[in-house]
């Protein structure tokens, strides 16, 4: 009796496990198929007007859907559709959306990415949805509720969210940029101070008052300190030092004065250290310290003056620097301790200054002075040392920073007249104009 | 009446001239020495410590992660076949109305060949509304192995229902749309080398766990260049952790088969 109860166990036993093995490779089953060789497709994407659930004193859903829109445009990896070709129907929520109507022309939309806005005691909430209208049995590939302030800023913040969500859905995984924010110099209240505004030019503010010259500010990896270059006098001394501020407790980090001239601070892509210009023993070149100022040492030997360090942000074991010392300023690459130290040859003389790294390690982007023109903004190929022109016959272009997607540059320009912040695209196209008063320059865009 | 006088009286030129003549001589002396010590000193500055790596111009950097725009191939299949019928003659231009025609010289007139009419090209029944004109058949010339996303009518990410694929492909597309788009971005074309202009398609596959990790990857199609192979293998490693699989879907992974084609 009791053997055939065991016997019985184990006979369950095997069958469960055998269920369990067939539901997993039912599960199993799905595959896909798909490849790379002929360019890859722009997603097109329809946006239609967000949908106003309450009524709002300010035009806050019309607030919503220009940023929405202005973000996803300007991502660089979808296709917006004009808003001409759309059905005459107004989607606030999935059961609203008539997929066949958007998928078949005009429209010939892929995905529509809509939502409504609706505010309660509690705030402002829009619900956001991303659905792919082409394949009429997809579930609805996001749906999220952002919940806010009624008050523009707080609908423009729901609104980089949403633009966020969907580009990282989009380009599978990588973040978007739509709220990163550009630190920058400008001269608008009378001295040099160090600005800060949101990656599309809102929102533009100004947190340094030491009303000397701050320059060259640059965003620590994780996006709450900035160093900078500042001129803050120290016992009737005045020389350019090097300065931190902590955007999380608004106000200036301590970090040590060192002799002579000190500038353009790089950070090291763990944030643990600087690299920066010192001619602390006379000759300016590149030194290391940590990021308390601790543990300084020299990391470029050779003759004539070695600046602007940039690391490599992907593996933070190599560095380029900018020296003179074989004559007009030239791009150096070294390993991280200064060894090694390769000329950059281009094609052509002229000053080459500014360099800035991508943050996947394999472009480089610098502002060279051809003597057939102005300063223009050039991007490297680390590996192939293949060069493209970004930026011609615009007056000048200095002082790239690359954004933490690698699709986009940050850069100085005096195209309108006066030097002011402008953005592009990482292939030249869709400069933007970020700022327009006074006069603005050294752009450092934030990593995160 | 006299000229205007250049010179006040009790003043002469012998200063100025005596100045003038002493600093051209020192220009003189300047550019002999500056010469004689550029000669001296040529090339002890040149490149500094440790070489030099040269940089050429290009047009574009496939580098940047932005979709690259879509190439159209040009077929595959060669149509050696002469279609359906005929596509109709263009009509000839018409002469201008005040063009006077040239006389033809008569003399050596060449003889007239009088050859049979074809039989075969005379095809007494019209042809259909939907043939295809002489040299335009073949293969259609949509990009071969490509899909279209935008045409409202065509299926995206090529979903092999029925197949033993699942549904994921038609259900979750804008996936696999993402996946194309990581992927290839993170497909360094430059570092191949330079020689090789053309390699037969690889074919990659690995597995998409339920949090975006790629794990399982395998050349399941070698194209033989050594350098083609290991860049698609390292296109698939550094596009990992991608989006998580879409919260509508159940299973906890997903197989993909991605295929490279590699030509300049």
């Amino acid at each position: 009796m009791k053997r055939k109860l065991r016997s019985f166990v184990v006979y369950f036993a095997v069958l469960a496990c055998a269920a369990l093995v067939s539901a997993h490779s039912a599960a199993a089953q799905d595959w896909f198929q798909t490849g790379t060789g002929l360019g890859v497709s722009k997603a097109k994407l329809a946006v239609p007007d967000t949908v106003a659930r309450s009524t709002f004193g300010p035009p806050l859903p019309k607030v919503f859907h220009d940023v929405l829109w202005s973000d996803l445009e300007y991502s660089g990896i979808v296709d917006l559709i004009s808003p001409s070709f759309y059905p005459l129907e107004t989607v606030g929520q999935p059961s609203d959306l008539k997929a066949a109507d958007w998928s078949a022309a005009p429209a010939n939309a892929y995905m529509v990415a809509y939502g409504s806005l609706s505010q309660d005691a509690n705030g402002m909430a829009f619900a956001g949805y991303l659905s792919d209208v082409h394949s009429p049995n997809a579930p609805v590939a996001l749906q999220k509720i952002y919940r806010g302030q009624p008050n523009e800023q707080d609908a423009r913040r729901m609104a980089h969210q949403f633009a966020d969500d969907i580009i990282a859905l989009l380009s599978g995984g990588q973040p978007g940029i739509a709220q990163t924010q550009i630190a920058y110099v400008s001269g608008r209240s009378g001295n040099k101070e160090i600005w800060v505004m949101d990656y599309d030019g809102a929102n533009q503010h100004q947190i340094t008052h030491l009303n000397t010259i701050s320059l060259t500010p640059r965003w620590s990896p994780d996006a709450t300190r900035i160093a900078f270059t500042c001129y803050v006098p120290y016992r009737g001394v005045t020389s350019a030092q090097i300065c931190i501020y902590s955007t999380a407790s608004n106000r200036l980090i301590s970090f040590p004065r060192f002799r002579g001239t000190n500038s353009s601070p790089a950070w090291s892509p763990d944030g643990q250290q600087l690299a920066f210009m010192s001619s602390i023993n006379g000759d300016p070149a590149i030194y290391v310290a940590n990021a308390d100022g601790t543990h300084l040492h020299r990391v470029t030997f050779g003759a004539g003056v070695a600046t602007s360090p940039v690391w490599n942000p992907k593996t933070g074991k190599q560095m380029v620097f900018v020296s003179d010392r074989a004559g007009d300023p030239a791009l150096y690459l070294s390993d991280a301790d200064g060894s090694n130290a390769q000329k950059i040859d281009l094609p052509d003389m002229g000053y080459v200054i500014d360099p800035s790294w991508s943050p996947n390690g394999q472009l480089l982007a610098f502002s060279w002075r051809r003597p057939s023109g102005n300063y223009d903004i050039y991007a490297m190929d680390i590996v192939s040392h293949q060069l493209v022109e970004l930026t011609k016959d615009e007056a000048r272009n200095e002082r790239p920073s690359w954004a933490p997607d690698g699709r986009h540059l940050v850069f100085e320009s005096t195209r309108t007249g006066t030097r002011q912040i402008w953005t592009m695209l990482a292939d030249g196209s869709q400069p933007r104009e970020l700022t327009f008063q006074g006069q603005s320059e050294s752009p450092s865009w934030s990593q995160r | 009446m006299s000229t205007i006088a250049a010179t006040r009286p009790g003043q002469t030129l012998k200063p100025f001239v005596v100045w003038s003549v002493g600093l051209h001589l020192a220009v003189l002396a300047y550019c002999v020495f500056a010469g004689w010590w550029a000669y001296t000193h040529r090339g002890e500055n040149w490149g500094g410590p440790g070489g030099s790596v040269s940089v050429g111009i290009v047009g574009s950097v496939p580098a940047i992660p932005l979709p690259l725009p879509e190439v159209v191939s040009p077929n595959r299949v060669v149509d050696n076949s002469k279609g359906l019928f005929k596509s109709e003659p263009q009509a000839p231009p018409k002469p201008p109305p005040d063009a006077v025609p040239i006389p033809k010289f008569e003399k050596n007139k060449p003889p007239k060949i009088i050859s049979p009419k074809s039989k075969v090209l005379e095809n007494p029944t019209p042809p259909p509304p939907n043939a295809v004109p002489y040299g335009g058949g073949g293969a259609p010339s949509i990009p071969v192995t490509s899909f279209a996303m935008g045409a409202g009518n065509t299926q995206a990410g090529l979903a092999f229902n029925g197949v033993g694929g699942g549904d994921f492909g038609s259900r979750f597309s804008w996936y696999v749309t993402a996946v194309q788009q990581r992927v290839s971005s993170n497909w360094l074309q430059s570092s191949i080398d330079p020689s090789v202009a053309y390699a037969p398609r690889v074919v990659v596959s690995f597995t998409i766990l339920r949090n975006g990790t790629i794990t399982n990857v395998q050349l399941t199609q070698r194209s033989n260049v050594y350098a083609v192979d290991n860049s698609a293998v390292r296109a698939v490693n550094a596009s990992s952790p991608l989006q998580p699989l879409p919260p509508g879907y159940s299973g906890s992974y997903v197989n993909v088969e991605f295929y490279f084609d590699f030509h300049r």
